[in-house]
């Protein structure tokens, strides 16, 4: 026993201060006054010089907003939020939306560099000859700060911009898409997105265009007491491809921090969008103070026939996180698929999973979920697997595992699975053990330290997932994921 | 929420609904719009019982939600065989009751406990205590086989003493709406739990199969296996719950849940749960639900079977796995006898 | 050398060894044979580390060091290293990455620097051509889906990699066949050398066909109740261990 008790011991000294990420930059910002009204959302839509249709959207998502109920059903536990004590709107002072890298304060310039975030086209380019790039948008609490690579993108045909610019510069494909995949109305942390998103990243990759990079945004919290709601919209056009990694995390701060974004994705006939998310909010101290409540929804409509969206995601962080990435697969032999690791520690709770909806005919998905619990954390797998009658020959795979850390950690699966047609067919596999004193043994009978041969361990548990991540990512998840279980921060 | 407040309070909109989580795959207030008044008292069934063959060594029938006993006691001694009837013979009407069953440390007892109609659109609703005091030892049969248009929600808390052995098979036909509950107290400390379910539907008929099992303390083991056919317009929904509480460490769960949907329109909805708190365990859950294998059927028929029987031998495959496993050698050839007899309608 | 002096092990409550002394001088392999439940995988768990084997008097040694104050892995470090009866599996982990995590763990513990990629790969495809192992297994999750007699030769590469002092082969035999088992024992007599022991625990005599002992010692009741050389493991197989059962007891 004592090799686990004393992972368990270790992992329950680990405090919240073994987060890097969690220095404050102090820049002059602009704020909305505190709390939420119809004017808040007039003050934000201004703010961004929105045209009126943007503002009408917004005010009719306030309204219905008023009038919902916060969601209760999921396995998190959490005070009250007061609405009204917090800023929907936080901006470093200058004018808003992206700028070219030299008018950006040098300061922000530096938070990103800390962070290892490559915001300087030439940086990226001196790299490794042949590694892959990656375009970046820069997300400062309220706005995007910098968006690079823009040129080239554009000389392929490729949107990519912040969403304030995408609303300006191509309203057209805005007022056709946005919304389209999550209505205001989908649910309570939807609709107060829909009324106050702030900012967040627009791609759009026209017909037949393989984007020649990877394009990723790279969301920071900074401000205090401040709701972080960026909206991301991702069009893949027929036959189109594109990878997608957004990154995210924030200062350590007392107060709990919501963060209540709505991505979509739309996936035309032959689309392909790939979507991985490392994300690492601060995830509150070891006693579960402070941290971030991620409330998101994330969808993906696999609208064309033959279209794929793959979701790949890394989650270590965050106090609460409550979060399905989805698709609905409508079109002939579309594909879905969910690859997700979920580690908590400490007091964090997760209740994480995904919904594939099969309509169209001959539609798969797949869904890979390795979920890791330690200290006195609540981890849960939550997951809607249906088949509509006309989806004949639906196909789904799940596998759901679970991995226990410790006494008092606590890992539920809680799986949904609807059936309306003959001819699909459904699998699912859950299993949940405790990390196994035997092979720790092993693996130190062979002159592996403990923590090594507990990283070697869970890194063997999470593997499937990891290989779906492009490399670095990888990397970068896999340090990720031995950091929040074993605090060997270097 | 439940069917018992609302009965009392006579307030069809106290009923669970698809709003409740337990609720969302069986409607019971979209059933029920009102409250139908009480059932009137009837004559006992001259016909047999289901699985009549079983011989037992008492019976105790209840007709119309009025119980001839109000429980039974299992001393330890020999294995004992308990019939339990629950007769409905009404129209339209409400009717329901509750009983209690103890085994004492050491008992053995097989029951066969069957629910039968005789009228229409009756709405039954029965609820069972069940004790077992240490080392009992109870083989729990249970047949449901009611109309096509009646509502029946039967309900069961079973609750176990370390060394206690419970092993329960529920088979039914399904109704308009029909749900059979069970929620186990498991306590460990060497104590097994086998939880098995068939159900078998076709129509528009609906049956729920619903299990929640606690298990409290360590060294518990719990096996389950449910299947299910639906055709037609049939639902067919499976929820099965395990919980590990703190402290239940060493906890030894496997479920497994398989349906077969016979054709598009069909619906089969399943929700197996995991829910641990406890450390050192070992729990697993699989589930499938997709068709009978096209490959095996052209294989049968290219061998000269007719398409109906090779349908009916695959589907007496698929669920004999849960009959098979009936310890109670006369139930068990009884149970078979009914399951061929129902095939037949599904193929 | 090993040396070990009067040593008590218990597991809970109940005592499995109960002063049990032995010398395995370099260069020397030493048998130890016993009926089942003597404590010999007690001895072989004991000497590696493993939690819940108490050591209650007693002390054990390899070159004057205590191994007993040392964790499982830093006894690795100072070359124990054990062959298991039953190898364990690691999902999603490849047989290489394993062992090249363990060898530099244990290079980096002695102060010693890691290896690189190519020197590892070309040890790596040397040990795998010895032990008649395709190369491309040890790409695979270590011993997931692997035979028995695949776990044990993963052992042997393993042990033929980490280049330990002190080799302990607990029921190396079991589960094997007759052509595996000249394959692992050929691995294993390959690493006799004067400034290694081994210490060779079984069952049955089979395998001292193969690994020839200096020394045999007859474990029974967790003592050693007889010693001698390898003609006693002969002695063994044709009259049985009872009448050092009974001595024991």
């Amino acid at each position: 026993m004592a090799a686990v008790t004393q992972t368990v011991e270790h992992v329950a000294s680990l405090e919240g201060d073994k987060y890097k990420h969690g220095f404050v930059t102090d820049i002059a910002q602009d704020f909305a006054p505190k709390g939420l009204n119809a004017d808040t959302v007039r003050f934000i839509s201004a703010k961004k010089g929105e045209p009126e249709w943007m503002l009408q959207g917004r005010l009719e998502a306030f309204e219905r907003w008023q009038a919902m109920e916060e969601p209760t059903w999921a396995r998190v536990h959490y005070p009250k939020i007061d609405y009204q004590d917090l800023y929907y709107y936080a901006a470093p002072k200058a004018r808003a939306g992206p700028m070219s890298l030299d008018e950006v304060d040098p300061q922000l310039l530096e938070t990103y560099a800390k962070l290892g975030i490559p915001l300087r086209e030439q940086e990226v380019l001196a790299g490794v000859q042949g590694a892959p790039r990656y375009a970046v948008d820069a997300v400062f609490d309220s706005v995007s700060v910098t968006t690079t690579f823009k040129k080239e993108l554009a000389g392929a045909g490729v949107i990519f911009c912040s969403m304030s610019e995408a609303v300006r510069e191509h309203p057209e494909l805005v007022k056709q898409y946005l919304g389209s995949v999550v209505p205001a109305s989908d649910n309570y942390f939807a609709c107060l997105n829909a009324a106050v998103f702030s900012d967040g990243s627009f791609v759009y990759v026209p017909p037949g265009v393989r984007c020649p990079m990877e394009l990723s945004t790279y969301f920071r919290i900074n401000a205090e007491n401040t709701g972080q709601f960026e909206r991301t919209l991702i069009i893949a056009d027929k036959g189109a491809y594109v990878s997608y990694l957004e990154g995210c995390t924030a200062p350590m701060r007392d107060e709990n921090q919501l963060h209540a974004a709505v991505v979509e994705l739309v996936a035309l006939d032959d689309a392909q969008i790939k979507y991985s998310t490392v994300q690492n909010w601060y995830p509150g101290d070891s006693e579960g103070k402070g941290g971030i409540y991620n409330f998101v929804t994330k969808r993906a409509d696999c609208r064309g026939d033959r279209s794929k969206v793959s979701w790949t995601q890394v989650e270590t962080g965050s106090a609460i996180t409550w979060k399905y990435p989805s698709c609905i697969l409508k079109g002939e032999d579309s594909v879905g698929e969910f690859y997700s690791i979920a580690v908590t520690n400490g007091r964090q709770q997760a209740d994480t999973g995904t919904k594939m909806i099969h309509l169209g005919k001959g539609s798969r998905s797949r869904i890979i979920s390795k979920g890791i619990s330690a200290g006195r954390s609540s981890n849960t797998y939550r997951g809607l697997v249906s088949a509509h009658q006309k989806a004949s020959g639906a196909r789904n795979f799940t596998q759901c595992d679970s991995l226990l850390i410790g006494k008092h950690a606590a890992a539920h699966t809680t799986p949904y699975i609807e059936a309306r047609t003959a001819s699909a067919h459904f699998e699912h596999e859950a299993t949940t053990t405790r990390l196994s004193e035997d092979q720790l043994f092993y693996a130190m009978q062979r002159g592996l330290g403990q923590e090594e041969a507990v990283s070697l361990l869970v890194n063997g548990f999470v593997r499937e997932v990891l290989q779906e991540l492009p490399m670095e990512f990888a990397v970068e998840a896999q340090k990720l994921v031995a950091i929040s279980l074993e605090g060997s921060v270097g | 929420m439940s069917l018992m407040q609302a009965i009392k309070a006579r307030d069809a909109s106290l009923l669970p609904s698809r709003r409740d989580e337990a609720w969302r795959y069986s409607d019971l207030r979209a059933a029920i719009r009102e409250i139908p008044g009480a059932s009137p008292e009837a004559s006992r069934p001259t016909g047999p019982p289901p699985l009549v063959d079983v011989e037992a060594d008492h019976e105790i029938l209840v007709l119309n939600g009025r119980a001839e006993a109000k429980g039974f006691l299992a001393v330890a001694g020999a294995p004992i065989t308990l019939r339990l009837r629950i007769v409905s013979d009404a129209e339209h009407t409400l009717h329901q009751s509750a009983l209690t069953l103890d085994l004492e440390p050491g008992a053995d007892l097989t029951l066969i406990e069957t629910y039968e109609g005789q009228g229409s659109a009756y709405v039954s609703g029965f609820s069972l205590a069940i004790s077992l005091g240490a080392g009992a030892r109870l083989e729990r049969i249970v047949l449901v086989d009611e109309p096509a248009d009646a509502i029946s929600i039967s309900r069961s808390e079973i609750e176990l003493q370390p060394g206690a052995r419970l092993a329960q098979t529920v088979v039914c036909s399904g109704a308009r709406l029909q749900r059979h509950e069970t929620e186990v107290r498991h306590p460990g400390g060497g104590a097994d739990v086998r939880l098995d379910g068939l159900y078998l539907l076709d129509g528009k008929r609906h049956a729920d199969l619903t299990t929640v099992l606690a298990h409290t303390a360590p060294d518990g083991t719990t096996r389950q296996l449910t299947k299910g056919l639906a055709k037609d317009q049939a639902r067919g929904v499976f929820q099965g719950r395990i919980l590990v509480e703190e402290g239940a460490d060493r906890t030894d769960a496997r479920m497994g849940h398989h349906a077969l949907l016979l054709n598009d329109g069909a619906e089969i909805d399943a929700k197996p749960e995991l829910e641990i708190y406890a450390d050192e365990v070992s729990c697993a859950h699989g589930n499938t639900v997709g068709s009978l294998d096209d490959a095996a059927l052209f294989y049968m028929r290219s061998r000269g079977l007719p398409e109906a029987e090779a349908r009916a031998l695959l589907m007496q495959a698929f669920v004999g796995e849960v009959v098979d496993r009936i310890e109670h050698d006369g139930a068990r050839a009884a149970v078979q006898a009914w399951v061929a007899r129902r095939l037949e309608a599904l193929a | 050398m090993l040396s070990i002096e009067n040593l008590h092990v218990s597991i809970g409550d109940k005592e499995i060894i109960k002063g049990l002394s032995l010398q395995v001088p370099a260069g020397e392999v030493h048998a130890v044979m016993g009926p089942n439940g003597a404590g010999k995988s007690t001895l072989s768990y004991t000497l590696a580390g493993r939690a819940g084997y108490e050591v209650t008097e007693g002390m054990a040694t390899l070159d004057g060091e205590d191994l007993l104050a040392l964790e499982p892995n830093e006894r690795a470090a100072k070359g124990v290293f054990l062959s298991f009866q039953y190898p364990l599996e690691i999902p999603g982990v490849p047989t290489l990455t394993f062992i090249r995590a363990a060898l530099n763990a244990q290079r980096k513990a002695r102060g010693e620097g890691e290896v690189s990629a190519p020197a590892f790969l070309k040890l790596a495809r040397e040990a795998a051509g010895k032990l008649k192992i395709d190369f491309d297994m040890l790409k695979r999750p270590l011993n997931v889906g692997f035979s028995g007699g695949e776990k044990k030769r993963m052992e042997i590469l393993q042990m033929a990699m980490l280049s330990p002092r002190l080799l302990i082969l607990d029921e190396t035999d079991s589960g094997l066949d007759i052509d595996a088992l000249r394959i692992v024992s050929e691995g294993v007599n390959a690493m006799r050398s004067p400034d290694r022991s081994m210490l060779v625990i079984t069952h049955y005599q089979r395998l001292l066909d193969y690994i020839k002992p200096d020394r045999v010692h007859v474990l029974a009741s967790g003592r050693i109740v007889a010693s001698g050389g390898p003609e006693l493991a002969l002695e063994l197989e044709a009259k049985g261990y009872d009448q050092y059962a009974k001595a024991a007891a």
